[in-house]
């Protein structure tokens, strides 16, 4: 198998407020491969966005990315590493700023944000806006990329493209602007793009709109895609591959087949009874009991134990990493102690009462916002 | 297009605003105790002589009647005569406007010339040296009284250093011959400028304190919004952000305060004119009021409403041009 398209080796973010060091993301990895459309799953507040923000070190203050190593097409986006000081350090390998920003940002990594009425600039007309990122990204006059821009437009499905591409964005409405949006990303022909929950803002039938319009345009231009989600029915639709987050790091990696059928993680397979699925009949949801404790003071031992239904008493002192639990069948990797491929004292160890207080309904559609 | 549309629409709204003004001023100077008869005559005055006034300035018609010939006189720009100058009001007013009106253009334009690249540069470089001095200045600056300024200046410029003048201005467009100390066009300018800047640093300071620090907190909150992120994540260039697509955005909240200083520039432009003694339309409203001049005070209020509407005016069609959001909503 060739190398993969982005590798991301145990990140770590953290942001730096008043009331103390936030882990929002605290060593994740993962990759994504040529073509393939990658999704990222949690719940709110799992630290998805800022990891996905990291790759192309978009992280805003007070957050900075403490560890780990991205690796895109062979080149280093990022490797901290921590000094005999204790203080982490970008090392040599890492390409400098000016450097990111002209040949990665744009050109070969895109993005896409969760909000498309935040996303346009307001006071320039949208084809102006996806002309400058085509001009800067594409080496082209200004009138080829006005040609390219209406062209765009048109291929993800505005009607009159070359009469609306002199409006404002205020004159479309919310899925009108993310299709501009994901007109802008595609039209830098990048080799991936990043998708932080792009249609999270829309109703259910415009989603439904998008991520038609995505898979095909994914096929037809071969782009590779990070996809951040809360939504199951999302990741059910669209993606090769799931990574699930919970408080900053990845519990469960799997095909999405496997992640469905054959589900290695009490918290993936909470996620799943929480949300209506088309090939089962259940007698009503479940949603999961309690709420997601915040990173600034996450729970010892594995995050998931204050609220897992299978936990027990080794739950409480041990912190699984993801690992493979289908001895190599297939790629799936879980992070909980229940496996064989953990040694570990679980099995003889009395079970925790968990999800005491109200239930949180993780997702539906729509609803969430912030991350 | 729909710009010059929506001009138009507020220029008409302004209509109603300035007869509002009219009659709210008629009215209360007509409620105020005393009249201007009984100043120019004295404690005890001849009823005779009282009646003979009163019919000349038309003092005794109804108040309605006397409001509304008022303002079929106005529309035709004439504002009665003055009863202390014995002059047509208008003819008062040309004399005292343009000092004003000099003084309060330049005071504003030297406030957004600094304000503007200072609040952007404090924001730029947010909590920084640079940031924490120009924070300082604004902070002191929104908080001293312009007559204040105005007199520490006159002290140090005028009286300490002997550099500039405290007192007076001269018009940049008057002939040589009328100017002392000048023989020339160049020098009456250059003369003009030296009367010019102290009033002018006293009446802009606050101003240009209070712009600053909108400015700067306008840019932080644009540079944080999720159109900047987009435009750095495709690899623009921070200079770029800064200065096309941050900057148009934060423009719309220090327009709003541009057009709300305004008002605090009429109130101190009349301190100013009464500090460095310039004659100008300030000075002629409060010696107007203590004379009970009606005519004058009824121009004068008249006037510095039309300029603020003006000015209100202005301030609404540079945000619609800036926002299109605003000039667009029109047409629906
Ligand atoms: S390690 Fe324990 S607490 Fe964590 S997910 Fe597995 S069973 Fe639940």
């Amino acid at each position: 198998m060739s190398a993969p398209l982005l590798r991301v080796d145990d990140l770590q973010v953290q942001f730096f407020t008043e009331d103390g060091v936030v882990r929002a993301v605290d060593g994740i990895s993962f990759d994504v491969r040529e073509g393939e459309l990658v999704g990222l799953v949690g719940e709110s507040g799992a630290g998805k966005s800022v990891a996905v923000s990291a790759i192309m070190r978009l992280v805003e203050s007070p957050g900075r990315i403490v560890g780990g190593h991205i690796e895109f097409k062979g080149e280093t986006l990022i490797e901290v590493e921590r000094g005999d000081d204790g203080e982490s350090y970008r090392t040599d390998a890492t390409i400098p700023d000016g450097e990111l920003r002209e040949r990665i940002r744009g050109r070969e990594i895109a993005i896409i944000f969760q909000d498309p009425m935040e996303s346009l600039n307001p006071v320039f007309t949208v084809g102006g806006q996806l002309r400058e990122f085509i001009e800067l990204n594409r080496d082209l006059s200004e009138e080829d990329a006005r040609e390219e821009a209406v062209r765009m437009l048109r291929e993800v499905g505005i009607p009159e493209a070359a009469a609306r591409y002199d409006d404002y964005p205020h004159q479309f409405s919310g899925g009108m602007r993310q299709r501009v949006l994901i007109a802008m990303a595609l039209a830098c022909e990048p080799a991936l793009i990043i998708a932080d929950e792009p249609t999270t803002a829309l109703d259910v039938t415009v989603e439904a709109q998008i991520l038609d319009l995505v898979d095909e345009l994914q096929e037809r231009y071969d782009t590779s895609f990070v996809w951040v989600t809360h939504d199951m029915g999302v990741v059910a639709e669209i993606c090769d591959r799931v990574n699930v987050m919970y408080l900053g790091e990845i519990v469960e990696q799997a095909p999405v087949d496997d992640l469905f059928y054959d589900t290695q993680h009490p918290y993936t397979e909470a996620l799943l009874d929480s949300v209506p699925r088309p090939d089962e009949t259940v007698e009503e949801l479940n949603p999961i009991k309690g709420v997601m404790p915040e990173a600034i003071n996450p729970p010892a031992g594995c995050r998931f134990h204050t609220r897992c239904p299978d936990a027990r008493e080794a739950c409480k002192t041990t912190n699984p990493d993801c690992r493979d639990v289908t001895d190599g069948v297939t790629e799936h990797r879980a992070a909980c102690i229940k496996h064989d491929a953990f040694e570990t004292t679980y099995e003889g160890s009395p079970p925790l009462e968990t999800g005491s207080g109200g239930g949180f309904d993780v997702s539906l559609s729509g609803g969430e916002t912030d991350d | 297009m729909s710009l010059l549309r929506y001009s138009g629409r507020r220029v008409v709204q302004a209509i109603p605003v300035l007869l509002g003004v009219v009659a709210i001023t008629f009215t209360l100077i007509n409620a105020a105790p005393g009249n201007p008869v009984e100043i120019m005559l004295g404690p005890s005055p001849n009823q005779a002589a009282v009646e003979t006034l009163k019919a000349k300035y038309g003092l005794d018609q109804p108040l309605h009647v006397r409001f509304w010939k008022y303002l079929v006189n106005l529309v035709q720009l004439d504002m009665g005569r003055s009863i202390y100058y014995d002059a047509p009001v208008t003819t008062k007013i040309a004399q005292r406007l343009p000092q004003t009106i000099l003084l309060m253009v330049s005071s504003f334009a030297f406030a957004i010339a600094t304000a503007v690249p200072l609040g952007v540069i404090s924001a730029k470089r947010r909590n920084k040296p640079t940031d924490h001095v120009t924070r300082i200045v604004s902070l002191v600056g929104v908080s001293t009284p312009s007559f204040w300024i105005g007199l520490v200046l006159i002290l140090l410029f005028s009286y300490n250093l002997g550099v500039l003048p405290a007192t007076n201005l001269v018009m940049p467009w008057a002939h040589p011959s009328n100017v002392t100390g000048a023989s020339t066009r160049l020098g009456v300018l250059y003369v003009a400028g030296a009367h010019l800047l102290l009033p002018m640093l006293s009446l802009g300071t606050l101003q240009m304190a209070a712009i600053t620090r909108i400015e700067r907190s306008s840019m932080l909150e644009v540079l944080s919004d999720d159109y900047v992120r987009l435009a750095r994540a495709y690899g623009v260039t921070e200079r770029t952000i800064l200065r096309k697509h941050a900057f148009r955005n934060a423009q719309l909240p220090v327009i709003t305060i541009i057009g709300l200083q305004l008002t605090t520039a009429i109130g101190g432009a009349v301190l100013t004119e009464t500090v460095f003694e310039i004659n100008g339309m300030g000075r002629l409203i409060v010696s107007s009021i203590s004379r009970q001049d009606f005519p004058v005070v009824m121009g004068t209020t008249f006037v510095f409403a039309l300029v603020f509407v003006v000015g209100v005016i202005l301030t609404d069609i540079s945000y619609a041009y800036i926002d299109p959001r605003v000039s667009y909503g029109d047409q629906e």
